[in-house]
């Protein structure tokens, strides 16, 4: 049920190289996927050419037994998949009420995006206090939840979040996690790109290593938190403090 | 002080033409990037079909923008999709516009004189001479007309930003091309309807100018440069900053005229281009680019 199988995909930006060469993956319905890895290692790429927002060179995207790689993004969004990217994309000088309406946008059909706002404010109450507010206004923890909340406008089965915790106060982070976990209990299948990959492993399912374009390591999550290497490359050791980076 | 609002008056009577020029070059540049050059051209080029449905076919200037906004608006979405719409992914995309709509602008130009010749033209309405008087004051018709008019079609393209899918669509693009595209939004056909729409605009603009000014093929030269500090002083791709700026600088040049003389009047535009590049470069609506 609701598969999606990434099957030896090559992808990259313009006339550029290869970021993505030969990928492939397996994701499992209701089931939350963590993808860590060094920078430049293709997370973001990968997540791009899911949505539709890439063209892959090569390679097979199929969801639920149908072929997506190729297709529009918002015809990407119809199939249910949607997309939060990492840089907390609200629409700065609409409200949040409009943001959420413009996550109904492919929708054609005013009725239903209404009242899916109004299930959206039941979800998440904040929101509803903010609704006529500028989407700039919001602090970084609240437009991150709105964005999130603007792609559950669509009632997606594949959500998949870039860097959700980017840039956020350690507090702030645990709450926009604590959101996800709320999203994972309803059954939602959900791709996490992480650089805070401690926090995101805890949160999730399955944990995949991506490194050079491709995917190095796939494990129950909490075998990848123990891996002794994936402890010193990617979590810092246990000595050092939490979150060292592997970046450089 | 009679004399002090009278031309207060007459700067206010201007501003919103002034307005409608700018907008439509301003909603091109926020949906698509596009400097668009040759947005005078096209504006005199709108003025120009007035002319000649006025001449022709005594089409009044003021009804035939039911014939230069769908016209103009189907050459733009030629126009854009003949030039730009393949070239939308390349890096140097607004670095192409300005080339490209230049040498657009002089082909317009070379056309327009083929026509009809470097003759002064101007369409002449019976409104196009009388003035209003109130009390101590008096306005041209054909000013007021035309403001009103501009500030209506301005109303018109605000109701539909805010209030239509398509609008809304245009605006996301305008805020965030990404997550307008995050959220299904198709910006290859949003940006090719903008540019149709920018001009729409410029063709009101034009049957609206053609009873208010005179104009000959080259005339764009002088208006493209005003065009381009009202852009600028508002906010490139702001449209509130655009109207603002648009009855800002029409009031001062009004006062600026009749002190110091007509041919001092274009110096205030110049001026403010000068000034808020110095000092405010993302103009006064505008937002800053970040790096």
């Amino acid at each position: 049920m609701g598969t999606l199988i990434i099957d030896n995909i090559v992808a990259g930006y313009g006339s550029g190289p290869d970021i993505l060469r030969g990928l492939s993956l397996t994701v499992e319905s209701c089931k939350t996927y963590c993808i860590i890895g060094p920078n430049g290692a293709g997370k973001s790429t990968l997540i791009k050419a899911i949505a539709g927002l890439l063209k892959p060179r090569a390679g097979k995207i199929e969801f639920k037994g149908e072929l997506i790689n190729g297709l529009r993004a918002d015809q990407v969004l119809q199939r249910g998949i949607c997309y939060v990217p990492s840089d907390r994309s609200l629409f700065p000088d609409m409200t949040v009420k409009e943001n959420l309406r413009m996550g109904g946008y492919i929708l054609r059909n005013s009725k239903l995006v209404e009242s899916r706002i109004e299930e959206i404010f039941c979800l998440f109450p904040v929101l509803r206090e903010k609704s006529s507010q500028m989407g700039k206004t919001l602090s970084g923890g609240q437009q991150q939840l709105a964005s999130i909340a603007r792609a559950m406008m669509l009632k997606p089965e594949l959500l998949m979040l870039d860097e959700p915790s980017l840039g956020l106060a350690p507090k702030v982070v645990q709450q926009i996690f604590s959101t996800i976990n709320s999203l994972r209990q309803q059954g939602l299948t959900i791709l996490l790109v992480e650089q805070n990959a401690r926090k995101g492993l805890e949160n999730a399912d399955q944990g995949v290593v991506l490194d050079l374009g491709t995917i190095s390591f796939e494990r129950p999550a909490v075998e990848v938190l123990l891996d002794a290497r994936i402890q010193e490359l990617y979590l810092g050791k246990r000595t050092r403090p939490l979150q060292v980076e592997a970046r450089k | 002080m009679t004399q002090m609002i009278q031309i207060l008056i007459l700067g206010l009577a201007l501003g919103g033409v002034y307005a409608l020029m700018s907008s439509g070059m301003t909603l091109v540049f926020g949906v698509m990037k596009i400097v668009n050059l040759a947005h005078a051209a096209f504006i005199i080029l709108a003025a120009y079909i007035s002319f000649w449905l006025f001449k022709n076919i005594s089409i009044d200037p003021i009804l035939s923008i039911f014939i230069t906004m769908p016209v103009m608006f189907l050459i733009g979405v030629l126009y854009y999709r003949l030039l730009f719409a393949s070239r939308a992914d390349n890096p140097h995309f607004t670095d192409i516009t300005v080339l490209v709509t230049f040498a657009s602008a002089l082909v317009i130009e070379g056309l327009l004189s083929y026509f009809f010749t470097g003759i002064y033209r101007s369409t002449n309405p019976d409104y196009a001479t009388k003035p209003f008087l109130i009390g101590p004051f008096f306005v041209p018709q054909s000013q007021v007309f035309a403001t009103a008019i501009s500030i209506l079609v301005i109303i018109m393209l605000w109701l539909f930003l805010k209030h239509t899918r398509v609008g809304n669509s245009i605006r996301a693009t305008m805020q965030n091309r990404n997550a307008a595209q995050v959220v299904g939004v198709n910006v290859a056909w949003v940006s090719m309807v903008s540019f149709g729409i920018g001009l729409a605009l410029a063709g009101a603009a034009g049957s609206l100018l053609s009873f208010i000014f005179t104009f000959f093929p080259s005339k764009h030269v002088a208006w493209i440069g005003m065009l381009m500090s009202l852009v600028v002083l508002g906010g490139m791709g702001s449209l509130m900053g655009a109207m603002l700026s648009s009855f800002l600088l029409a009031v001062i040049a009004s006062y600026v005229s009749f002190y110091l003389g007509p041919s001092w009047a274009p110096i205030t535009f110049y001026l403010a281009l000068f000034l808020i590049l110095l000092f405010r470069p993302q103009g006064l609506l505008g937002k800053k680019v970040e790096s």
